[in-house]
C-alpha cells in the first residue's frame, strides 16, 4: 500500500515537472504538449477519441483472443506430434526472425485496408509467445507424474486434463502476458499501414498536423487499453494461482 | 466360467525374464534370465549393486517395460501392461503440487473414476496410520520429504492393491527419517496380506521388512543369492537392535561383497 502511494506520488511529481518545464518555456509546447493540454485534448474530442479508441480496443481484444487460441492450438499440436514439429518448426522460427513490421504492407496487399488486415497482423505478431509458452509448459510436465499416470492406466485425455495442463498453464499464462502487449502493438501497426481508423490512425493524423497534444491523448488511451488487457491476464493468473495453491514454476516470459 | 486364478496363484512370477535396451552403438543387456516368484502375502526385498538393473526389473513388474524375453505372470495370468491391482512407489513421492494431500492420495481413484465416497474411509484410515492426520488439506510443498513419502505410500495403497512395488522409496530421505519410514511400512504390513517387491540399498531395511531377500549380481542382473529372513512376524522395530538381526545383516553384507568382487 505504501509502495503504491510512493509510486503514485512519483508519477504526479513527474507530471508536474513536465508541466513546469513546458510552461517555463524550457520546451516548446509544439514539440511536447504539457499534461494540461493533453487532458484538454482528451476532453475536446471525446467522441472521436472514444470512437477510435473503441475500435482499437475491440480489435486488440479480438486479436489477442485469436492469437491465444491459435498459439495454444498450434503449440499443443506441435507438442503432440514429432513429425509436425519437424515440418513446421523451421517455418515458425523463420517467421520469428523476419522483422515482422516489414511484413505489414504485405498484409494490406493480401487482406485490404479493413479490420481483417489489422486483426490478422495482430494475431501474426502475438501468437508466438503463446505457442512457445504452450510447448515449454507441456514439455515441462514432471516425468514422474506422467509415469504415475501410466501406472494408473490413465487415458490420453485424463493425462492431459489432470496432469499436463496444470503443469503447462503457468508458462501459457506467461506467454499470454507477452501476447497481450504484442496484440496491441500489432493493431496499432495495422492502423498505421491501413490508415482508416483506430487510435494508431489518430496518432499518425494528428502528428502530421503537429497536434502533439492530440497525439499524446491518443497514446494515453492506448496505454489504457494495454493496461486493461495486461491486467485481465494478470487477474487470470491470480485466479489460477489461487486454485493452484502452491509456488508456481516461473514462466519464461514473466 | 473358469475360477479366477488369483486366489491360488503366486502374486507375481518372473520366468527367465531378460531385458536388452536397444541403445547405440551397442545394445545394453540390463537383465539376464531372472526367475523368481513372490507368493501371495510375501514381502520380497531386492538388494544389488547400483546400475545392475533393479529398477528395470521393477518397471517390468509394473507393466511399464516389456521383457525382451521370458515371461511375467501376475496372479497366474501373463502380464501385458499396468495391472489394476498393483500399487507402485518410486524414489520420489511425485505428488501433484496443486492437489491437497487427501486429493493426492485419492488421485488413483480419480483416474479410475471410482467415486470418492467409496474410498474416502480407506484414504483417511491410511493417512491416520502413516501419521499424517491433520495434514489432509495441506499442499505437498508444505510437507517435509518424509511426510511426502508417507502420502505417496497412502496413494499406492488406497485402492487396496494385492501387490505393491517399491523402488528405493526412501533413498531421498535422511537416515533418521528413513528408519522411521521403515517402521511405518513394517507397521502397515503387520495388518495386511499384501505382497511386495521392495528395491533398496539398505540391508537393514531389507532384513527388517522382508520375508525373503534376493541379492542381484552386477549387470546384467540375475538372482545371485536368496536368503529367507528367519524372523517371525509380527516384528517390532526394536528387532533391528538385536544381535540375531545384526548377524543376518552381517551375513548379507558378506554375500553382497562377494557378488561385487
Ligand atoms: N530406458 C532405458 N534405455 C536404455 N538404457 C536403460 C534404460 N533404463 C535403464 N537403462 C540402463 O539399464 C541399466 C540398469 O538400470 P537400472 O535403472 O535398472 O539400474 P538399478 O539397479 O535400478 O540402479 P540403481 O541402484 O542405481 O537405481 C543401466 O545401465 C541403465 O543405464
Ligand atoms: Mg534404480
Amino acid at each position: 500500500m505504501k509502495a503504491a502511494l510512493t509510486s503514485a506520488l512519483a508519477v504526479l511529481a513527474m507530471l508536474l515537472g513536465w508541466e513546469a518545464l513546458v510552461r517555463g518555456k524550457a520546451v516548446s509546447p509544439d514539440l511536447l504538449a504539457p499534461p494540461s493540454a493533453v487532458l484538454e485534448a482528451l476532453l475536446r474530442h471525446p467522441d472521436i477519441l472514444l470512437d477510435q479508441g473503441l475500435s482499437t480496443a475491440r480489435e486488440t481484444a479480438l486479436g489477442f483472443l485469436l492469437a491465444c487460441l491459435f498459439g495454444a492450438a498450434l503449440g499443443a499440436a506441435l507438442s503432440s506430434a514429432a513429425l509436425l514439429r519437424r515440418v513446421a518448426m523451421p517455418w515458425v522460427l523463420a517467421l520469428q526472425i523476419v522483422p515482422k513490421m516489414a511484413l505489414a504492407p504485405l498484409f494490406v496487399v493480401w487482406l485490404g485496408v479493413g479490420a481483417p488486415c489489422r486483426l490478422a497482423f495482430a494475431v501474426f505478431i502475438a501468437f508466438f509467445p503463446v505457442l512457445i509458452g504452450t510447448t515449454a509448459g507441456l514439455a515441462g510436465t514432471d516425468s514422474g507424474a506422467l509415469r504415475l499416470c501410466r501406472v494408473l492406466g490413465a487415458g490420453w485425455w485424463q493425462t492431459v486434463l489432470r496432469v499436463r495442463l496444470p503443469y503447462a498453464v503457468p508458462q501459457l499464462l506467461a506467454g499470454m502476458k507477452t501476447a497481450a502487449t504484442m496484440a496491441l502493438l500489432g493493431v496499432v501497426i495495422g492502423e498505421f499501414v491501413t490508415a482508416q481508423q483506430g487510435l494508431g490512425y489518430v496518432v499518425m493524423f494528428a502528428a502530421s498536423l503537429g497536434e502533439t497534444a492530440l497525439v499524446l491523448a491518443a497514446i494515453t488511451l492506448l496505454c489504457g487499453i494495454g493496461v486493461a488487457l495486461y491486467g485481465g491476464v494478470l487477474l487470470l493468473e491470480l485466479a489460477f494461482a489461487r486454485w493452484y495453491g502452491a509456488p508456481m514454476p516461473a514462466g519464461e516470459f514473466g | 466360467m473358469p475360477e479366477a486364478p488369483t486366489l491360488v496363484a503366486d502374486a507375481i512370477r518372473f520366468d527367465a525374464v531378460g531385458k536388452t535396451f536397444p541403445t547405440r552403438p551397442v545394445p545394453l543387456r540390463a537383465v539376464e534370465s531372472v526367475s523368481f516368484t513372490v507368493r501371495r502375502g510375501e514381502f520380497v526385498a531386492i538388494l544389488g549393486p547400483s546400475g545392475c538393473g533393479k529398477s528395470t526389473l521393477l518397471m517390468m513388474a509394473a507393466g511399464l517395460e516389456v521383457p525382451s524375453e521370458g515371461r511375467l505372470e501376475r496372479g497366474g495370468v501373463e502380464l501385458v501392461g499396468p495391472h489394476r491391482q498393483t500399487g507402485v512407489m518410486f524414489q520420489d513421492a511425485t505428488l501433484l503440487p496443486w492437489l491437497s494431500v487427501l486429493d493426492n492420495v485419492l488421485f488413483p481413484a480419480t483416474i479410475r473414476r471410482i467415486p470418492r465416497a467409496k474410498v474416502l474411509d480407506q484414504a483417511m484410515r491410511l493417512i491416520g496410520t502413516v501419521g499424517l492426520k491433520g495434514f489432509e488439506g495441506a499442499r505437498p510443498h508444505e510437507l517435509s520429504g518424509g511426510m511426502r513419502q508417507r502420502a505417496a505410500i497412502c496413494r499406492a495403497l488406497v485402492l487396496d492393491p494385492d501387490l505393491i512395488l517399491m523402488d528405493e522409496p526412501f533413498s531421498a530421505l535422511d537416515a533418521i527419517t528413513r528408519d522411521e519410514m521403515g517402521d511405518v511400512l513394517l507397521d502397515l504390513w503387520q495388518h495386511t496380506q499384501k505382497s511386495a517387491i521392495f528395491v533398496t540399498h539398505s540391508i537393514r531395511e531389507a532384513v527388517l521388512l522382508a520375508d525373503r531377500v534376493l541379492v542381484m549380481s552386477r549387470r546384467p542382473a540375475t538372482v545371485a543369492e536368496e536368503l529367507v529372513v528367519p524372523f517371525p512376524r509380527p516384528r517390532a522395530p526394536a528387532l533391528a537392535d538385536s544381535a540375531e538381526f545384526g548377524a543376518v545383516v552381517a551375513h548379507l553384507r558378506g554375500v553382497i561383497a562377494r557378488n561385487m568382487a
